[in-house]
């Protein structure tokens, strides 16, 4: 047997790999690995620089490589690392990937900067050392220790490598592990919190524990579509679904489980619950790259299985989607009017936001993928922008982010209060923001789709979640400042390019939105 | 419960038939009854340690079923790596954190844990009838041969695998390694160090030079003599109270407080606490607060 | 010269942006700024009038939303239509910003006031400018935020609050059904501009058309503050003044006619979407007109006379082609004369410290002598006295209300048309005498912040705004009809008006009917109001108090067949209104917020819980997938 075993000659060929076409994911997690090496070697006073000069350089590059590779990028996409006699390979290069390559770029770099922030808190927003108890002495001193965990900055690269490659992998198993690489390191910055460690290590464990039985949710789902198609790559599985005479109740008992794992990380109703716990207790910098990155993410990867993978079954599990579209719509449009939290409040918005991508998500026509795309770009940067003005609001004991602790806000900083009230509009969807657009655009996609009724309950939440905003506005500008009530910090230059980003993202793409749109709607998902 | 027993007898007629082996047959009712009971032991055994034990057995009568289902690489992967490596070192930390310090297992939400049951119960009965009627007609194939690659079985199949269709995936593992490591790192790591630590020559000379209060050791507490707390005060030989063997921090804190503190380490509060473990956040803060007063 | 007609927007645009953003520094000389801004953008659109012809004339600024086949151009149209509007929204706009220089001239954020005035305008543009109905969807939030905003100016008080609140969800609800609207064009015609709309109407399944109908009415309705959703807009009046002149009387609200006029393609392949506008404007206008005689708070009257008199236009442009040039028509001269008493009203709250409630006032005529003889001159056009404003808009839509093929039709709403100008003539005669005759109540009285009254005439740039608003009133309804000139120069947008044939009731009679019935009305008010004391505070029994005084005088006649059922009726419709209306958006609003509290506790906080959250969602998911194959 042994000999048998060892007389294997043949040569393995390597599979085809366009290294051209991955290399912002190869650059992204280069540069992580690096940031690892930094930690190790470079004494604790030269890390910050180097750190935020290193993750700045890896993503403005990556982005350079995907400019560079769109310019000339064939036409209709391709796969890559395709094994020899394979149709397909693990990662697809598609207009829909190279979109989300574009804003998951744009936005991490936004959310970077805020994360690399020392001038709201001296330090930053993360703790100088994560390992001390909490609520000992220790933690009350390196509360004013200048310093952070640096280690945040690798965390994030991969975190957003992991994302890149979520949105690209064209087989479950990628998929997989792909959404691993972009959970944990999340888990553990939202714990990372300089202020209230306890409602923070808290938020990580919440997050970490329920991520973990979300991605077993997921795995499972791999396993019983494995068994059913033979397979985990999308295109093979469409092609069982389509022409497979086999019992399909392991196809759907696989969809819905799959479904389940992403639609966790999309934070979609009934599977949000993590959601306002983790958005308030996370720091807000972390807070807005989940919001914004794994949201895109979380959607990105959930448009390519559906369409490529699910397709065919469309016709079954478009009513418990539709379901849950509502779900997740009227939870967040409800549970947002009683919050007090400011973030809180997001978080709920985010989850309503996710009942509107899901709309979107379950149209599988070209208008419906196009119009996903966009609101996820237009939801990302509006999202940074707002935890970026979040983050400036402060009194002693950190951020203030009671709703009280913001009347009057107008009074003291008119033009944070203007950039926030302007924000929460385009959140809203009112136009001449980049909201309005995207809801827009969903909307009449789904229309055209047929989906009517679904249109009427989104607009409907849609009506009821402009409420809360606007209580915001209203609160902000018609209330008398509370006597001691927090001051808005002066951000330094970071924080103020990650707003401005964000802002001017959202006004452009408002009113001159025809550029991202078209570039959407340049191509499908290559089969 | 309908759809499992139908499950079982499916794979019961195949077991009569000649795909299955009486030896293989054999083995799946002695390690799936074992496996299943390990599983529910894990679930509902109190103490931690034995939890971890029935999970030993559960995932050691798995690795057994996969090498007599011919993946003998799978099989024995799983008990070295998981039931040998992982397992041993989570009944390490188990050991490390103390045995004891187990949760409260009293359920303060009305309702969780029927809901739980419930759909437990329900969710199980769907998968297990998901894959009750998939089994009905199901075409029996050639299991791979473990020791030929070419035909996809064993460790061979397994790295042709790794290296040609999952490569890339093969290769983000090295990324989630690296997380793992760093996360490890981040969570656990204390920088302790104050500058260069001092040697007994060095404090001893830095006593006399007057860089301490007083040149000997502080007075120990009294404890053993009248009482075994460190709150008890250490006595002269002209038994009155040595004053710097009294607890600044001790003497400092009101005795409500303590008392409600000692209540709370010992855990006889804990379902108050519990319940409201959202509002942590002020806690903590009124706690901070009352640092700072100190 | 049409080609840059977006400077129109882009002055108050401007503006808006500058006294926004500029903050303190602008306080000095940002009213002036903001009204210059309007003024420049009145004298382009009279320059832009007398250039163009009335023909539609799109210009395209640039490609706004291309969504695959869906190409969205961010366009003005100006046309007869959207020209009659600008000259509408910025000349009368202009007034009541030079009017607010005086009226504001107290409150320290009147620069902030002029911000958002100059942003209602824009936006309002935008509306009436557009080419297509997403650019009019803008505008339309652009004019509700504004309108929010300004609603909640006073924010001390907790009744703006509410206010502002209400008004907010009664719009949200309107724009759900524009927003629907919308997307059925799109996906049934494949675009959303006018001229392709209006184009490929006809090729659209009748049914699509007339919920197409529909939901357009629905905007309007709620935009428009007409039933069911009406009840916002006269708690609107919690705003500053010059905001209910501008905004909730001449222009913001009118938006839901323009709309419908807009939409007349539509509305004329859909005869039952047709019936529908006229129903509801018939039933507000009696609706309004019935509750205003109840208010004793002078601003509310005026609102609930602006309800009822937006319903003779949407009762108007529900008639089709005989009566969407009547609908603008009127919507002109209200745009004149309701502004003018508005404005006049906030003169008389300038001078009597802020009070609104009419049984404080009387006698003011003496002391106020412009702005009685201005408000009167309004009171005439909106009462339709010979040869006023409103005599000729108003009496032609009964006329043309009676001309319908149908006679039943004819007869409910032409007279329920007939019987809303009689009542109008009551309320609005019972708001004159209160206000302006009788005796001087408020000799005796002091305000709520304990001051005495000292009425006084308000300051020029405050009258000179009313002045001309007056002359307008009395002389804009001749100068439209003359040789039909206003019909003839809307043709190209609305189509020909064609001249009511028949009737039930003769058309040269209409004006004798409604002057009769009208003068009826004042007549009742006078034997009502006129001759008697007029209690300073509402006593629980009031009405039988004040039927039994009026017996003592002899009117027993009046009160039994009139007076009494009036009474009650309009007391019914107040409490119907307050508790129906309101209740079910209150209700409404409660309910979200009581069951988001509710569920708020299932947010508990433990990772089990969660888990067991999402154990369910799971269930059910899958449960739903694979309930076809285990069934």
């Amino acid at each position: 047997m042994p000999q048998q075993f060892l007389a294997q000659g043949e040569q393995l060929q390597v599979p085809a790999i366009d290294f051209a076409a991955v290399l912002p994911i190869l650059i992204v997690f280069g540069a992580a690995s690096i940031g690892v090496l930094l930690e190790a070697f470079l004494p604790k006073h030269q890390r910050w620089s180097s750190q935020i000069a290193l993750s700045l350089t890896g993503i403005v590059g990556a982005g350079i490589a995907l400019a560079a590779y769109i310019s000339d990028a064939p036409e209709g996409g391709i796969t890559t690392f395709m094994a020899q006699g394979a149709t397909t390979g693990a990662i697809a290069v598609d207009t829909p990937a190279l979109f989300l390559w574009g804003t998951l770029l744009a936005l991490g770099l936004a959310s970077l900067l805020m994360i690399g922030d020392r001038s709201l808190e001296p330090g930053g927003a993360f703790i100088s050392q994560a390992g001390l108890q909490s609520g000992g002495l220790q933690t009350r001193e390196q509360a004013n220790v200048t310093g952070m965990q640096t280690e945040i900055f690798p965390l994030t690269l991969f975190a957003l490598g992991g994302m890149m490659t979520f949105v690209a992998a064209n087989d479950l198993l990628t998929m997989f592990i792909a959404l691993e690489v972009l959970s944990l390191p999340l888990y553990l910055m939202a714990g990372l919190a300089r202020r209230r460690r306890l409602l923070s290590q808290e938020a990580a464990v919440k997050y970490f524990l329920l991520g973990a039985f979300a991605s077993a949710f997921f795995l499972y789902g791999v396993a019983l579509l494995y068994g059913y198609a033979g397979s985990v790559k999308l295109a093979e599985i469409a092609a069982a679904t389509a022409g497979s005479s086999a019992s399909d109740t392991l196809l759907y008992a696989g969809i819905g489980l799959v479904v389940v794992g992403l639609l966790f990380k999309g934070s979609v109703g009934p599977f949000h619950t993590w959601t306002p716990d983790v958005y308030q207790g996370a720091p807000t910098p972390v807070t807005g790259f989940m919001a914004a990155c794994t949201k895109v993410a979380a959607f990105g990867g959930m448009l390519r299985v559906l369409t490529v993978a699910f397709e065919p079954a469309s016709w079954e599990w478009e009513v418990p989607l539709w379901l849950i579209a509502v779900i997740s719509m009227a939870i967040g449009a409800i549970f947002g009017l009683t919050q007090r939290d400011l973030k809180r409040m997001i978080a709920y918005s985010s989850i309503a936001h996710a009942g509107f991508l899901v709309v979107g998500a379950m149209t599988l026509t070209e208008d419906g993928l196009s119009s996903t795309l966009f609101y996820l770009l237009a939801y990302g940067f509006t999202t940074i922008a707002v935890f970026g003005v979040i983050s400036l609001v402060r009194d002693a004991n950190g951020e203030a982010t009671d709703l009280s602790s913001w009347a009057g806000l107008a009074k003291r900083s008119p033009l944070v209060a203007g950039v926030f009230t302007f924000l929460l509009l385009a959140l809203a969807g009112i136009p001449l923001t980049s909201g309005f657009i995207g809801k827009f655009a969903v909307f009449s996609a789904a229309l055209a789709d047929g989906n009517a009724a679904l249109v009427v309950i989104a607009l409907v939440a849609s009506a009821v979640a402009a409420f809360f905003y606007l209580r915001v506005v209203v609160l902000m500008y018609f209330s008398e400042p509370a006597a001691e009530g927090p001051a808005v910090t002066v951000p330094g230059a970071f924080t103020t390019a990650a707003i401005t980003l964000g802002t001017a993202a959202t006004l452009v793409l408002g009113i001159v939105p025809a550029f991202a749109l078209n570039w959407a709607s340049a191509g499908g998902f290559v089969p | 419960m309908t759809s499992f027993s139908q499950a079982a007898v499916v794979l019961a007629q195949q077991g009569g038939e000649d795909v299955v082996g009486t030896g293989e047959a054999i083995a799946f009712w002695v390690l799936g009854p074992l496996a299943l009971a390990g599983g529910l032991g894990m679930i509902f055994v109190r103490n931690a340690v034995h939890s971890a034990l029935w999970l030993v057995v559960s995932m050691l009568s798995f690795g057994v079923l996969y090498i007599v289902q011919s993946a003998p690489f799978l099989g024995f992967t799983q008990i070295i790596v998981y039931t040998g490596a992982v397992m041993m070192l989570f009944l390490f930390v188990l050991m490390m954190a103390g045995r004891d310090s187990a949760d409260s297992m009293v359920e303060v939400l009305r309702g969780q844990r029927l809901l739980a049951a419930l759909f437990g119960i329900g969710f199980a009965t769907l998968l297990v009838g998901a894959l009750a009627r998939s089994l009905v007609n199901v075409q029996a194939q050639v299991p791979p041969d473990p020791y030929d690659p070419a035909r996809g079985g064993g460790a061979g199949g397994l790295g042709r695998l790794v290296f040609t269709d999952f490569l890339f995936a093969f290769e983000l593992t090295a990324a989630l390694l690296i997380v793992a490591a760093l996360a490890g790192i981040v969570l656990a790591y204390r920088d302790r160090r104050e500058g260069p630590k001092r040697s007994q020559r060095d404090l001893v000379e830095a006593r006399f030079r007057g860089e301490y209060k007083r040149r000997s050791p502080q007075p120990g507490p009294g404890v053993f003599a009248t009482g075994n707390s460190v709150a008890t005060p250490a006595l002269l030989p002209d038994g009155s109270i040595a004053p710097e063997s009294l607890s600044e921090l001790i003497e400092s804190t009101n005795t409500a407080r303590l008392i409600a503190e000692q209540d709370r380490v010992l855990g006889s509060q804990a379902e108050h606490d519990d319940s409201r473990a959202l509002l942590a956040g002020e806690d903590e803060q009124g706690s901070e607060q009352e640092g700072e007063r100190k | 010269m049409i080609a840059s007609s977006w400077l129109l927007v882009a002055f108050p645009a401007l503006g808006a942006l500058i006294l926004l953003a500029g903050g303190r520094r602008t306080d000095a000389w940002g009213h002036l700024l903001g009204c210059a801004t309007v003024l420049a953008s009145f004298a382009y659109g009279v320059a832009l009038f007398f250039a163009s012809d009335g023909k539609p004339t799109d210009t395209t600024l640039y490609s706004w939303m291309p969504v695959a086949d869906l190409q969205v151009d961010l366009g003005l149209r100006i046309d007869a239509l959207s020209l009659v509007f600008v000259l509408l929204i910025t000349g009368v706009g202009s007034l009541i910003h030079i009017y607010a220089i005086g009226y504001m001239s107290d409150d320290t954020d009147r620069r902030r006031f002029f911000g958002y005035f100059n942003l209602f305008v824009t936006a309002m543009l935008i509306l009436v400018l557009g080419d297509n109905f997403v650019s009019l969807y803008l505008g339309w939030e652009g004019v509700g935020l504004a309108s929010y905003l300004l609603i909640g100016w006073y924010q001390w008080k907790p009744s703006a609050a509410t206010a502002a609140k209400k008004a907010f969800i009664m719009n949200r609800v309107g724009d759900v059904g524009l927003a629907l609207a919308i997307f059925l064009m799109w996906k049934h015609i494949g675009s959303v501009s006018y001229t392709e709309v209006f184009a490929g109407i006809g090729d659209v399944d009748s049914g699509v058309i007339l919920a197409i109908g529909l939901l357009l009415l629905l905007g309007a309705c709620g935009k428009s503050g007409q039933f069911p959703l009406q009840a916002w807009l006269p708690d609107a009046m919690e705003g500053p003044t010059p905001v209910s002149a501008l905004i909730h009387a001449a222009t913001m609200v009118t938006a839901g006619v323009y709309l419908i006029a807009r939409a007349n393609p539509i509305y004329n392949a859909t005869p039952n979407a047709q019936l529908a506008v006229v129903i509801i404007g018939a039933f507000t206008l009696l609706l309004g007109a019935i509750i205003g005689c109840a208010y004793d708070d002078i601003k509310k009257v005026l609102a609930y006379s602006t309800v009822s008199q937006i319903g003779y236009m949407m009762l108007a442009v529900g008639l089709g082609p005989i009566g969407y040039a009547l609908g603008i028509m009127h919507l002109l001269t209200h745009g004149f004369f309701k502004a003018g008493l508005f404005l006049g009203a906030g003169s008389v709250m300038h001078g009597m410290n802020d009070e609104v409630d009419m049984r404080k006032f009387g006698g003011l005529w003496r002391t106020m002598p412009i702005t009685f003889v201005t408000f009167g001159i309004g009171y005439l056009a909106l009462i339709g006295f010979p040869f006023s404003a409103g005599y000729f808009s108003k009496d032609a839509i009964i006329a043309a209300a009676f001309a319908q093929e149908e006679t039943w039709r004819a007869w409910v709403f032409g007279g329920a048309a007939v019987l809303g100008a009689g009542l109008t003539a009551f309320y609005m005669t019972r708001l004159m005498l209160m206000t302006f005759f009788g005796k001087r109540r408020w000799t005796e009285l002091k305000s709520e912040d304990g001051r005495d009254f000292h009425p006084h005439e308000s300051p020029p740039v405050m009258t000179i705004p009313m002045m001309i608003l007056a002359i307008g009133s009395a002389g804009a309804g001749a100068f439209f009809v003359f040789n039909g000139q206003l019909a003839e120069w809307l043709a190209p947008s609305l189509g020909a008006l064609q001249e009511a044939e028949h009737g039930v009731v003769p058309h040269s009679a209409v004006p004798f009917i409604v002057v009769g019935i009208s003068a009826l009305g004042v007549l009742l008010a006078w034997l009502i109001f006129g001759r008697r004391e007029i209690a300073v505070e509402r006593q629980p029994v009031g009405a039988v108090v004040r039927a039994a005084r009026s017996d003592l005088y002899g009117n027993a006649l009046n009160e039994a067949v009139f007076a009494r059922p009036g009474t009650w009726l309009s007391r019914a419709l107040v409490y119907v209104d307050n508790k129906g209306v309101d209740g079910f958006v209150n209700g409404l609003a409660a309910l979200l917020g009581g069951s988001s509290g509710r569920l708020r506790r299932l947010q508990t906080g433990f990772v089990r819980s969660y888990a067991l959250s999402m154990l369910v969602g799971s269930f059910l998911l899958v449960g739903l997938l694979l309930m076809v194959r285990f069934a």
